[in-house]
């Protein structure tokens, strides 16, 4: 992780602002959000329904719905901005250089396509593949991400697999053609918890394999753990806070990470689980200081007037909150908080990570 | 696959069956003695002509006598009254193709109007395109086939003389076709605009689905997704519109035949019920029910060719 400052991003997103037209007005989604993804990283974007996150990564693969456009900012991308591609341009990136694994695998593929026909329609169309080589590439992909018996499913079709499985097979035609970066928008959510692990197991072992960079887009602070080596936590629009996953998970400077922090449940902890209270502001009129504050117990007067900008916590660690201001008054994170943060370190120690 | 069809022929088999049963009770039961109007025919004469028809037997013995000529000889009688002396197979004959002819060119003309209107609206929705075809639409759906048979009849045929205003019998083959025109355009309409509108709803919310978008992360472009992925989901819950299709053209084809004056199946229905000719009336009916059945069971099997749920699925291991 320290190598990465020194190396060059392999996607920079920058001051990145999408806008969705919606009967009641126009929708603020993202609103300006900047991140950096590095060679053979994961990086998690974190968030809770309606941040922003999805609609970040779906104005990375220009896959926005019709009434959503991107209004400013630039995405970086091999020197070009992709942010001005036009879906001829996107036409070559789409598959080739970046692909996506959806959050549910039930609805993501053709019912009545055969699953092999699926995972080489890609490389037979865009790549242009022969078609003998497309196919032993696809049974060279299915055995890959696990699925027995790949020439018989191969011929198969995806009402005939489990759930998992055409997660799998998802995975499979995301990485179909060696993607430099593979984006998987909460690619567990939809699946039960046994399976999730696998899943989860399944994208670190391809991403070990193939030095694929990936973008991982969830709201279950458990799965990020286990597989972010940096964090993106984003509320309303904006990242929050930035740093790699133990700045995040053991030094978590923002109120809102304090909060989605707490609010995960663990099973030493005695209390009741915390929930954040309220509800995430209407992004038609987006609140003007930090869109957090009307929640936050530890808001200052000046949170709620103007939004706070990035304070630099260490070389990888950001967070825009007025409380890194050197000036705000010194506040504790919650008690249940340093609690866990204390629990997790010894269990660490323990088992010697 | 083949004990399925076997399994929906008995069944069809049966229903017809019950149909014709059903038919050959029924119009006996119509009101009205068949040579009523015949007023200087003696006793006798009727009672011969009755003796000829078989119609002085009891109904059972009339049915069985009926269904044991079709099956052994295709005797389906003589007509009674239309054409008196005339096996009604023979008068059948005559009109089954012309109306075959009507029915399969307007659905020639009306599967794929409708398909690619259905495509164009669906991808331009809410664009001036898609609300001219949706405008286009209703009128055709909501005004009948008579109305626009007239219409057609006075501006194309008479005003401005493209197309002949009826039919013109005897004629083969290219001729057949464009003295034809008129009402088989007429006939299409409505279907043309029932495909259209069902497609249009299918295919818009196809388009918006996760595999759309998968296809297109994946690499292809918007097109190839439309055509490989979201036109073949979407013509699936059409295929069962078709046989609905089908019978109302059949049954629009009644009116339309006698407002062109086309010598098919729909006029000679409707005159063979009003002079009161079994024998002829229940041959018709019998083409009818077996043209629906018929397309309902390929559309059943189709369902199977474009849906692998269906087929897979179905198969008893």
């Amino acid at each position: 992780m320290e190598a990465n400052l020194n190396k060059e991003p392999i996607l920079k997103v920058n001051d990145l602002v999408v806008n969705f037209n919606a009967y009641a007005g126009t929708v603020q989604a993202v609103r300006g959000v900047s991140f950096e993804l590095y060679e053979g990283e994961t990086l998690a974007i974190v968030g809770e329904s309606g941040s922003g996150k999805s609609v970040t990564t779906k104005a990375v693969l220009g896959i926005l719905p019709k009434n959503g456009r991107i209004d400013g900012g630039e995405i970086w991308y091999h020197g070009e901005d992709m942010a001005k591609y036009t879906e001829k341009d996107f036409y070559n990136i789409r598959g080739k250089k970046i692909s996506l694994v959806f959050q549910d695998p039930l609805s993501a593929l053709n019912p009545i396509m055969k699953i092999g026909k699926q995972i080489m329609e890609a490389l037979i169309l865009s790549l242009k593949m022969p078609k003998a080589e497309a196919k032993a590439r696809a049974l060279e992909l299915m055995k890959a991400v696990g699925i027995p018996e790949a020439e018989v499913r191969f011929e198969q079709y995806p009402f005939q697999f489990s759930g998992g499985m055409r997660q799998r097979i998802v995975i499979a035609i995301a990485l179909a053609s060696d993607p430099e970066i593979l984006v998987c928008d909460e690619p567990t959510t939809a699946l039960d918890v046994t399976i999730q692990a696998q899943i989860l197991d399944l994208i670190n072992e391809m991403k070990a394999k193939s030095n694929v960079s990936v973008i991982f887009i969830t709201h279950d602070m458990g799965v990020v753990a286990n597989m972010a080596d940096r964090i993106c936590v984003m509320y309303a629009g904006r990242i929050v806070e930035v740093g790699t996953a133990d700045e995040i998970f053991y030094e978590p400077a923002h109120p809102y990470t304090w909060a989605l922090l707490s609010s995960m449940p663990d099973l030493d902890t005695k209390e009741k689980l915390f929930a954040i209270p309220g509800a995430p502001p209407n992004m038609i009129t987006p609140p003007q200081g930090d869109a957090f504050a009307p929640r936050n117990k530890y808001a200052l007067a000046l949170d709620f007037e103007e939004a706070p900008p990035y304070f630099k916590l260490s070389e990888t660690h950001y967070a825009a909150s007025w409380l890194c201001h050197p000036d705000a008054p010194k506040v504790e994170m919650p008690e249940i908080l340093k609690n866990r943060i204390k629990r997790m370190k010894e269990a660490e120690e323990k088992h010697g990570k | 696959m083949l004990k399925y069809i076997g399994e929906r022929l008995l069944a069809m088999f049966i229903t017809l069956a019950i149909i014709l049963t059903l038919v050959f009770c029924m119009i006996r039961m119509m009101p009205g003695g068949i040579y009523d109007e015949l007023e200087d025919i003696t006793q006798e004469q009727l009672d011969a002509l009755y003796a000829k028809h078989n119609l002085d037997k009891p109904i059972l013995v009339q049915f069985g006598i009926f269904i044991k000529n079709v099956v052994t000889d295709w005797d389906w009688g003589y007509s009674l009254k239309l054409q008196p002396n005339q096996t009604v197979w023979g008068i059948l004959g005559d009109k089954i193709p012309i109306t075959i002819y009507e029915n399969i060119f307007s659905l020639m003309i009306s599967i794929p109007l409708g398909i690619g209107f259905g495509i164009l609206a669906a991808i331009k929705k809410n664009t001036w395109i898609d609300h001219v075809i949706s405008v286009m639409v209703v009128i055709c759906i909501s005004v009948p086939s008579f109305v626009f048979a007239s219409l057609l009849q006075y501006f194309i045929g008479f005003k401005l003389g493209l197309f002949p205003i009826v039919y013109e019998p005897g004629s083969t083959g290219f001729a057949m076709f464009y003295s034809m025109t008129l009402p088989i355009v007429a006939l299409a309409l409505n279907p043309i605009a029932t495909i259209t509108r069902y497609l249009r709803a299918e295919l818009a919310e196809t388009i918006n689905s996760d595999f759309m978008l998968l296809a297109r992360t994946k690499g292809l472009t918007e097109a190839q997704a439309t055509v490989r992925h979201g036109i073949r989901n979407s013509i699936l819950p059409i295929l069962s519109t078709l046989v609905a299709l089908f019978t109302n053209i059949m049954s629009g084809s009644l009116v339309i035949e006698s407002i062109f004056s086309i010598p098919g199946m729909g006029g000679l229905m409707i005159k063979s019920i009003n002079a009161i000719d079994y024998n002829v009336t229940q041959a018709t009916l019998v083409f009818y029910s077996l043209i629906s059945l018929g397309s309902i069971l390929l559309c059943d099997l189709l369902y199977g060719v474009v849906d692998p749920r269906v087929r897979v699925g179905g198969k008893k291991e």
